[in-house]
């Protein structure tokens, strides 16, 4: 037996002086320390995903596919809403004269319209003035300039007062012009423009609960593959568990995980929205046009683009935050 | 440093596993638990770490009443307990020394510190040379060595080791006891199952006897005084 390290007797005065200082191996860990935690988990996580890159680029193009399909139904929505913003206008009723009424006679008609107390404006177009914005709009100057004469007759555009508009029926000055002997034909927009705010109203709706529902499969992509991951470590996790880590230091590494994931995710998703809108502009294109370019095609925003990568950053840390908590309440005594 | 008081153990298998057990340990001292396999050795040091839970008794440790721990504080507990296992689980995706710099990342030392400590840890258990190793590359008495100095570099108050000799040859094993020896004379609490008796007699140390749960012995070794004027 080596006698250097032979025991120290037994006395019953048993060196009772604590072991040697120790001072960061209990309480709260030092700030310096914990940045470096932070910081070796955010480059050791990214440092995992690459090396197996074949199951992180599934993992990364399903919760990509997940998260664009909401955001382009919004697009296509916000694009349906800028059409529709130019039938703003609709409100108004169109008011179409017999030929055979003149310039004179459509200024009177239109002044009694005026007195009328559920009329707000009425504005006449003359057939020169209806000639003009056809020209200069739809495309069919060429055609126009074969005509002999103008056959467009005087149009009054008659704002009714909104007041006297109950929500889903037309005014009864609708009806009334409609019989009233100046008049062809009445046109009034509204009840289409209604319809198609309710199409829009459901879509929108449809597009929040699509989101709600890709949102949830974007989180438990993520929070089963780091489910995977935590099942491929759990020796690692046990070991740190067993030698004092607490839940947030075990956590770590894998929020940073998800974390990734979602940054990464969320990219891919930028840029698949980027490829769908480069698919769908040049036909797009041509139907603008031949709306005579009266509204463009919204893209992504700047702010739409960062809300979407935060909303993924987001789910991806949450469905890691998720999957780690199953695990760590296994490394606690019953 | 370690106390139990009429502690019993039963898993909810129904086992067992220990029956009424009291003894105490002062700080500094060293201590064997022997005994049989499922003789309950290991259930007692899974008690101390806080692995497990008592059903009955109360067990005291660093001065910490096991029983009031609630989830939250175990793992400064277990900082304050340093652990050796038989199958030593070192991580094999770091090296030596990642795997003994472990406590101190988790308990939060800054890069500088832990280099310094690691050192002195690895130098103690005679492995300075191999900190940038894989533990694959060791062989098992030095993958238990750094097993050990994985335990002992945050210098824990207690040390509990689980048949740390378990996977080893009689020399090595040997070797391991003395290094164990060694903490306890830097005033560490160290308590080792093992159930390799020959050894355990030739360290001359104080050893709990368990049978079946229960504590057969309370073996204090005969005056020393002739070992060390020997």
């Amino acid at each position: 037996m080596n006698r250097r390290v032979a025991p120290a007797p037994a006395k019953p005065e048993k060196p009772v002086a604590p072991p040697a200082p120790r001072p960061p191996a209990r309480g709260r860990p030092r700030i310096g320390a914990w940045r470096e935690h932070h910081a070796r988990s955010f480059r050791t996580s990214l440092h995992r995903l690459t090396e197996r890159p074949g199951a992180t680029t599934l993992t990364l193009l399903v919760m990509s596919l997940a998260l664009c399909l909401p955001f382009l139904l919004w697009l296509l929505l916000d694009n349906a809403r800028a059409l529709g913003g130019h039938l703003d206008d609709a409100r108004g009723i169109g008011v179409f004269l017999k030929p055979d009424i003149d310039a004179g006679a459509a200024k009177a008609f239109a002044d009694t319209l005026r007195a009328r107390s559920d009329v707000a404006d009425v504005v006449i177009k003359t057939p020169e003035e209806g000639l003009a914005e056809f020209r200069s709009q739809s495309g069919f100057a060429d055609a126009l300039k074969v005509l002999q004469s103008n056959p467009l007759p005087t149009v009054l555009i008659v704002t009714p007062k909104a007041t006297t508009m109950p929500n889903h029926s037309a005014p009864p000055i609708v009806d009334e012009l409609a019989h009233d002997h100046h008049v062809d034909q009445v046109q009034y927009d509204a009840l289409w423009r209604q319809r198609l705010d309710a199409i829009l109203a459901f879509t929108a709706r449809l597009a929040g609960v699509l989101a709600i529902l890709l949102g949830l499969a974007a989180l438990l992509v993520v929070g089963n593959t780091v489910r995977g991951d935590i099942a491929g470590r759990g020796e690692e996790i046990s070991v740190m568990q067993l030698l004092g880590a607490d839940r947030a230091f075990v956590r770590r590494p894998f929020l940073y995980t998800g974390l990734w994931y979602g940054a990464l995710a969320g990219l891919v998703a930028l840029i698949l929205i980027a490829a769908v809108e480069i698919a769908l502009s040049g036909p797009l294109g041509q139907l603008t046009a031949s709306y005579g370019a009266r509204f463009a095609i919204h893209d992504l925003s700047i702010v739409q683009a960062l809300a979407l990568l935060s909303t993924s950053i987001v789910l991806g840390w949450l469905g890691a935050w998720i999957a780690t908590s199953r695990q760590l309440t296994l490394g606690h005594p019953q | 440093m370690i106390r139990f008081e009429q502690v019993s153990k039963k898993y909810p298998s129904g086992q067992e596993a220990l029956t009424d057990l009291s003894f105490e340990l002062d700080a500094g001292e060293m201590a064997f638990v022997a005994g049989h396999s499922g003789a309950g050795k290991s259930t007692l040091l899974r008690l101390v770490a806080l692995m497990d839970r008592a059903t009955r008794g109360q067990i005291t440790v660093n001065g910490q009443n096991l029983g009031k721990i609630r989830a939250r504080k175990v793992p400064q507990i277990r900082r304050g307990v340093g652990m050796v296992f038989q199958d030593h689980r070192l991580l094999m995706d770091r090296s030596v020394f990642d795997n003994v710099a472990l406590p101190l990342e988790i308990a939060g030392c800054t890069r500088d510190e832990i280099g310094k400590r690691v050192r002195a840890a690895l130098d103690k258990v005679g492995l300075l040379a191999r900190e940038a190793s894989a533990p694959v590359t060791l062989s098992t008495g030095e993958q238990q060595r750094v097993g050990i100095a994985r335990a002992i570099v945050g210098k824990p108050p207690v040390l509990i080791a689980d048949e740390p000799t378990g996977n080893l040859d009689p020399m090595l094993s040997a070797e391991i006891m003395k290094l164990f020896a060694e903490f306890e004379q830097v005033g560490t609490t160290v308590l080792v199952a093992s159930h390799d008796l020959n050894l355990i007699k030739r360290m001359n140390k104080r050893v709990l006897v368990l049978d079946h749960g229960k504590l057969i012995d309370d073996f204090r070794p005969a005056p020393v005084k002739t070992e060390v004027r020997a």
